[in-house]
């Protein structure tokens, strides 16, 4: 979504050590909490990110707060897995597929503009004359990740709906090439430079390009809502942690941490997790055999 | 004012390829470097200090803040160290170049040695992160090339497959698609920026060495002037309230045509010459509304964020004095009242001044006679922040605190330091705080061994609360250490406290209410900026009337394209639409004035005021 926008800001990455992360901040020992961060173009600009808000929290919670950077979901899921992590952040669709998996629970979602939801679009060039779905037919699209639901799977099911494919293996009979870019903003690059006939990502995602191209662009395709990126937790996690880690978040909100909050990713805020909100998540991710 | 709207956004590429003024992302520190090295190698007197730094250091806007060397070969430190000791610029361009071209090919051939490791990925998007030193120049030089490297890098990301999550949404990788867009970017790599030698560069550019090294395909390439990483050339956080007197008095600025005109012409690169224009600098850039912009800042051309050397090779090379004469932006509040112009003194006119600004400064073509009155004309409405801690005469009133009045009656005692002498003496309380005089304090050194040493106006202490650093250069951080600077440098013998009364009496003196611009809900920096841009747009109602196409060309240019680029800061993203629809009836009645159809550009303007009104609730 477009919060994530102020942390897909260029085309750099850490060197992550053979374990799959990179450390950053102080050890929580035993009875610290652990943050696992994602991360989705620019590992290095994290690692500041990490270091500025595990000092915070940890000031705030009285208690040792350590971060660090995965190489992908995945790393993060498994580290939650196996106690290396008791916190993450990631979107809608690998929060569903972690819960299912280790039964990971969502804390917090992310506000944008007031709501803690936001759609995928498809991104087409205005000057591209591509109207609809339908004109895409034998053409060039890029998604951003397979793991982003708006930056894949929701726009993809835009075209199951329509009929114009079948499921997510029909996609590479529809269209002429499929690439996964690797993010948002390389997706709508992609698109803005003409190097692919449309996009896939976060409606939001316009604003991840420059001011001219945003103009020189438009949407074809909305999806449905979808819920905003969450806050998680690993299972068994102790209560009261989490609910002091889920305070202190909270009062991010509060306009006196709101600057912190550009070292999260960049929402406007947080609220409390509502897990019903994922249904229609779980449900897609049933249709497309990601969940049992 | 109406940049202001765009700061709020972080955007993602080179300041190139901004229309507007935008913050840089971060770059990569050899990336950074790199362009750093272009910047600053083509300023004279090239200044070798500060490029060793960008080398040898951790510079703005690099990420991590590491040193570029800690990320070279030992081989291509060594031939970095040498170019730089020997102060060759072309061997500097070949040796940054290569260093940052071969980085690009090892990080592929990591990447290509694991291509199904979750770190290939890593290595890929660092080599992304390299190319983009280049890529400005390439896609200037060789939009065929800039293409097929677009497509190959995209090819080389898909072909890096995923791993998937909790089993699924996997992505296989495919070894062959990614050897194939490798050769691609290396093949290019290595004849344009991996050559053993480079043709001699008048100018350092990105430009391929294919086209740079043909002479008449990189005469013929335009390669628009970007600035280099930590260069900040977007308003100032939090912006600072701007104070008019006649809209402080109750009266719209659309009624007053000629602030209004002048009004948009401070906000209008149009006024400058390249490369000033095509960065979209504005008189705003670096005096944000009416005050300064203390995070303005040029490497190569800033000792420190808040100003810059203006008479320097980069905005006008004719005006280059070949000095290293960095000056403190002086803010512009009260400027009617603070002749003579200039840190120097030297003008007495401020049209006049403007017009030197405009044109030897910023490389201008001479203004018009109605654009430099629309200017001064606007810029005489600028006023100081309200302080009530002092009086009509600048005495402090019974708001200021006690050691604020200490300080009052040793800012009016004379010093033997002073030549007998008071502060007060040169910062005359009843006349802003200033006595229009230039003096030398000491502050300059002469230009030669028994040289006459430059002067400096006397600055008004008028809201000097939000204008730091201070002295001509910017050289004094705080007031606190002004105080110290005169106290040390002139003997005046204070204690700890006097300084301190001293410097209290300073803060009260130069205070200012609501100094910054408060936004919240609709009152977004985007709706400032569009009613600001309608405020220009009304000027319309001059000009068209009187046919005057050479000043709506000026309008029109300045606005039509500034309102699109502003949507991007909306908060209402949805009614981004109606605000491109707004920006083309302008432009349409641009285009109506240029083809001499003034029915078609009433019938246009028109249109505009019609659906502005429509639009308005939506627009913020």
């Amino acid at each position: 979504m477009q919060n994530r926008r102020r942390f897909l800001i260029s085309a750099i990455a850490a060197s992550c050590a053979a374990s799959g992360g990179l450390y950053a901040g102080e050890s929580a020992g035993e009875d610290g909490l652990k943050l696992a961060f994602i991360p989705q173009e620019n590992p290095e600009k994290l690692l500041g990110d990490v270091q500025a808000i595990t000092g915070w929290l940890s000031a705030r919670m009285d208690v040792p707060v350590s971060g660090f950077v995965t190489f992908d979901h995945a790393a993060a899921v498994e580290a939650m897995g196996n106690g290396d992590a008791d916190i993450s952040f990631m979107g809608a669709l690998p929060f569903v597929l972690a819960e299912e998996r280790i039964g990971a629970v969502a804390l917090l979602s992310e506000v944008y503009r007031g709501h803690p939801g936001y759609a995928g679009r498809v991104f087409v060039r205005r000057d591209s004359g591509i109207a609809s779905l339908a004109d895409l037919q034998g053409r060039d699209i890029a998604f951003a990740d397979p793991v982003s639901e708006s930056g894949y799977l929701y726009p993809l099911d835009l075209f199951v709906r329509e009929g114009l494919i079948a499921g997510a293996e029909g996609a590479q009979g529809f269209f002429d090439r499929v690439f996964f870019a690797g993010g948002y903003q390389q997706a709508m690059q992609a698109m803005a430079e003409g190097l692919v006939d449309a996009a896939a990502a976060s409606q939001y995602a316009d604003l991840l390009l420059t001011p001219g191209q945003q103009a020189e662009i438009t949407f074809i395709a909305e999806s449905e809502p979808i819920p905003s990126h969450a806050v998680i937790a690993r299972p068994g996690l102790d209560a009261d942690l989490q609910a002091k880690f889920t305070s202190v978040m909270l009062s991010l909100n509060a306009p006196e941490n709101r600057h912190l909050l550009a070292h999260l990713y960049g929402p406007d805020g947080y609220v409390v997790a509502d897990p019903n909100r994922y249904e229609g998540v779980r449900e897609i991710a049933r249709r497309y055999g990601y969940l049992k | 004012m109406k940049h202001l709207a765009l700061f709020a956004v972080l955007c993602l590429f080179p300041v190139a390829a901004f229309a507007t003024a935008l913050e840089q992302t971060p770059w990569a520190p050899r990336a950074a470097a790199y362009r750093l090295t272009l910047f600053m190698g083509n300023l004279s007197p090239v200044p070798w200090q500060r490029l060793e730094q960008s080398w040898e250091q951790p510079v703005a806007g690099g990420v991590p803040a590491v040193p570029a060397l800690s990320r070279v070969t030992t081989e291509e430190a060594a031939a970095l160290r040498a170019a730089l000791k020997a102060r060759d610029r072309q061997a500097l361009f070949g040796a940054a170049t290569r260093a940052v071209a071969h980085g690009i090919l090892r990080h592929l051939a990591t990447a290509g040695a694991m291509p199904d490791a979750p770190g290939a990925t890593t290595e890929v998007t660092k080599a992304r992160a390299l190319f983009r030193a280049f890529e400005d120049g390439i896609r200037a030089g060789d939009p065929q090339a800039a293409r097929a490297l677009g497509r190959a890098w995209l090819r080389l990301s898909s072909a890096l497959g995923a791993r998937g999550l909790a089993g699924v949404t996997a992505q296989p990788s495919d070894r062959q698609a990614f050897a194939e867009a490798r050769t691609v970017i290396e093949t290019y790599l290595r004849a344009n920026y991996a050559a053993a030698e480079f043709a001699p560069r008048a100018r350092l550019t990105p430009l391929p060495e294919t086209i740079s090294a043909s002479a008449g395909r990189a005469a013929d390439t335009p390669l628009p002037p970007t600035l280099p990483p930590g260069a900040h050339i977007a308003p100032q956080r939090p912006l600072p309230r701007l104070v008019l007197q006649f809209e402080e008095a109750g009266i719209d600025e659309s009624d007053l045509p000629l602030v209004a005109y002048g009004d948009m012409l401070f906000d209008s690169p149009e006024i400058f010459g390249s490369p000033a224009r095509d960065l979209k600098i504005t008189c705003s850039t670096c005096h944000n509304r009416s005050d300064i912009n203390r995070d303005f800042f040029i490497p190569g051309l800033s000792r420190h964020p808040g100003g810059m050397d203006v008479d320097g090779a980069f905005f006008n090379p004719l005006f280059n004095d070949r000095a290293d004469d960095h000056l403190d932006t002086p803010s512009l509040r009260g400027i009617r009242f603070t002749a003579p112009y200039g840190r120097d003194g030297r003008e007495a006119s401020l049209r006049q001044f403007t017009r030197d600004v405009i044109v030897t400064e910023f490389a201008g073509p001479e203004p018009t006679p109605f654009q430099l009155d629309a200017l001064v004309a606007y810029m005489r409405q600028f006023d100081f922040l309200p302080n009530p801690k002092i009086d009509r005469t600048g005495g402090l009133t019974a708001l200021a605190s006690e050691a604020a009045r200490r300080g009052e009656v040793l800012f009016n005692t004379p010093f033997g330091g002073l030549g007998d002498r008071a502060c007060a003496s040169c910062h005359v309380p009843d006349r802003d705080f200033r006595d229009g005089l230039a003096h030398d304090i000491g502050t300059g050194r002469p230009p030669f061994e028994g040289g006459t040493a430059p002067r400096f106006e006397t600055p008004t202490l008028r809201n000097v609360v939000f204008t730091a650093p201070y002295m001509h250069d910017g050289a004094v951080p705080t007031l606190a250490g002004v105080v110290a600077w005169f106290d040390e440098t002139k003997s005046l013998g204070l204690s700890a406290g006097e300084r301190a009364d001293l410097t209290a009496y300073l803060e009260a003196v130069g205070d200012g209410e609501d100094p910054y611009q408060a936004f919240g809900g609709r009152d977004s920096a985007f709706r400032l900026a569009f009613d600001e841009i309608v405020t220009f747009a009304s000027v319309l109602e001059t000009l068209l009337p009187a046919r005057d196409a050479d000043n709506i060309a000026v309008l029109i240019d300045t606005i039509a394209a500034d309102l699109a680029l502003d949507a991007s800061a909306m908060v209402n993203q949805a009614a981004k639409p109606q605000v491109y629809e707004l920006a083309a009836i302008l432009r349409a009645i641009g285009d109506a004035s240029a083809g001499g159809d003034w029915p078609e550009a009433a019938r246009q303007w028109h249109t505009f005021k019609a659906r502005r009104a429509e639009y308005d609730e939506r627009i913020y």
